[in-house]
This record gives structure tokens, sequence and C-alpha cells, in this order.
């Protein structure tokens, strides 16, 4: 298991959108595949059936991580917070301004619904194949492609009206 | 047809969604996920298994194992439950667990290896870690007896590998040293 441990690792942080919650699904998983070890050793592209393991276990529990998104906002962290190290110029007014659209950026996918925010982010940022995606979620390719076209619109949307693009 | 303008903001929203950044895990994040996984599945399948009825034949030191159905082409009894079950022994302090084995078909010749981890010990044999030898198995039950020693207090899993023809399966069992 462990060579799929990054991967896995990348999408359950694309999933929940929180470090605590990447974790906690992240253990969950694993504690899953415990039991499966057998069924596992079996099973040709384990990565594969690992991150629709893990996906169906976000949508199992999806409210319990909505919820426990919505108690990080109120507790007061405003979107953006926690994004260190972003890739960036070396000029240092370059590297501000992009890190500025970065927290502008993460702003408007927290507004996004979660099956928006998911393909977009998977497909845009992970470099998840539409076929890819249709496999880890069970979605129609038709209904992937129409939901990364609609999240892409929508974010330029909510960027464009945050003033983030004039 | 989109605009020069919005076209232009889609592919910068691309490239910032391609920078989007995550943290990476913490060095030690995945060890501990791996251990507190093996912990909490053991638990899991400790409290399914005695919750499912068979709680009274593990603590009376009976393992019920079965391999109905599969040495046949259409199974009869299920055998895809990975439960662990588990015995808890006290240190130095012979214990005697019971393997039974129920088969849906007799066997001749099968192979049986049973390997210790480090810690417990088969009466008889002490220090070896993995005793195989031949059997046949009868249709039904099957009693294997295994007195064993726990000579430390680690535990750990008993494994006993049932071979026949080309086919084999591996069964688990837990063991808690108090």
């Amino acid at each position: 298991m462990r060579p799929h441990f990054d991967r896995l690792y990348r999408l359950a942080w694309r999933l929940t959108g929180q470090k605590a919650e990447a974790e906690d699904l992240f253990q969950e998983l694993l504690i899953k595949a415990y039991g499966k070890l057998d069924t596992l050793a079996k099973i040709n592209e384990p990565g594969s059936w690992l991150s629709r393991v893990m996906y169906n276990l976000f949508i199992d529990e999806r409210r319990r991580f909505a919820r426990r998104r919505l108690l990080t906002v109120e507790e007061g962290q405003m979107p953006g917070d926690g994004l260190a190290d972003i890739p960036g110029n070396e000029d240092p007014v370059q590297h501000n301004e992009r890190r500025e659209k970065i927290r502008a950026l993460d702003a408007a996918l927290a507004q996004l619904s979660d099956e928006h925010r998911i393909v977009v982010l998977l497909h845009d940022t992970e470099g998840y194949k539409l076929t890819e995606i249709h496999e880890l979620t069970g979605l129609p390719v038709g209904t992937v492609k129409s939901r990364l076209h609609r999240a892409r619109a929508r974010l330029r949307e909510i960027l464009t009206q945050s003033g983030t693009f004039s | 047809m989109p605009s020069d303008a919005s076209a232009e903001q889609d592919r910068e929203i691309q490239a910032l969604l391609k920078d989007y950044p995550m943290p990476a895990a913490s060095t030690t994040f995945y060890d501990q996920a791996l251990v507190r996984a093996t912990h909490e599945g053991t638990r899991r399948q400790r409290n399914r298994w005695l919750m499912t009825g068979f709680g009274s034949a593990v603590a009376a030191g009976l393992v019920l194992w079965l391999i109905g159905g599969f040495f046949l082409t259409t199974p009869v009894v299920p055998v895809a439950d990975p439960n662990i079950p588990g015995v808890t022994m006290t240190l130095e302090e012979p214990r005697t667990i019971n393997l039974v084995f129920a088969s849906a078909s007799a066997l001749d010749s099968a192979m049986l290896t049973v390997t210790l981890p480090d810690g417990i010990e088969l009466a008889g044999f002490p220090g070896q870690r993995e005793i195989a030898w031949r059997t046949s198995l009868n249709e039904g039950k099957n009693f294997l007896p295994l007195e064993l020693i726990a000579v430390s207090p680690i535990g750990g899993e008993v494994l006993a590998r049932l071979e026949h023809n080309d086919r084999d399966r591996t069964f688990r069992l837990r063991i808690e040293v108090t």
C-alpha cells in the first residue's frame, strides 16, 4: 500500500480541503484496508481500488466532513489560511500578487459545491483524466465534463465579482 | 464564443489551479497512521467477531475457521469475511487453542504451515517459528489443537496456511499476552 500513500493523501486533501479532515479520511481508509488485506492482495490496481474506497468513505461521511469545515470557519479561520509555500516568481511583488490570487481562488473554491470543487481540483490541479474521475466517482464522463465546465465558469464569475479579475 | 478576455481569465484560472498548493503530510504521519490502523483495525474486527456470536467460542479457546467451499467451484459457505479472531494468553502459561477447519469436502494430502510470531511458541517445538506438515481433512469439522506458550509479552499474529493442489488460504489469529 505504501507506494500509493502520497497520491491517496493528496486525494484526501482535495476531497476534504482541510488537513485534519484529510488525515482523518486517510486514517479511515487504512483501517478499512486493514480489514481487506486479502482482497487487496488479489487486486491488479490497488491504487485505483484504494482511491475508490476513499472516495466512497468521503461520500458516506460527507456530512461529518462538511460539518467540520463549517466549524473551522466559525472558529475564525479565513479562507486561504494555511496555504504555505505557494510556488511563484522570485520577484516579491509578483509573488505577493500571485499569493493574493491563490487566496482568492481558495475562497472561490470554498463557494463551489462539493461536486464541482472535487471535479475541478482532481482534473485541473491533480491532473486526473476525465476517465479516471469517471472510474473514481462512478459518474458518466459526460457528467464529469459538464461539471468541470460549470465549475470553471463559476470560478471565473466569483473571481470577477471579487475584483481578482477586472 | 468566449471573448478574448474571458479566455485569458480561463487560462489564468487553470494556471492558478495547477499551482494550487497543499501541505505535504508530516514525515511521521504515514508511520503513525499505519500503527493506528493496525490497532484500530484489530480492535474493530475483534468487536465485530465478538458481536457476531463467536465471542463465547473465542473465550473458550475455540476458534472456528470456515473454509467450506474454498476448494469447490461453487462455494457453499461464505469465506470472504477476513475477520481476525483473537485470544488472550497469560505469559508463560500454556494454552490450547483449538482450530476448527470446516471443509465442504474431504481433502487428501493438504499442507498445513503454522507460522508463529516472536514470543509465541508451540509446545514441543521450542524456538521454531514455522512448523509444517501434511494432513488430510475430512468433510465437515476438523479439529487441530495447538498448545501455545507465550514466552514474551509482545503477542502478535499466528498464521495458518493451508495448501491443497494449487490453491491456498491463510488464516490469521491474533494473540494478546497479559
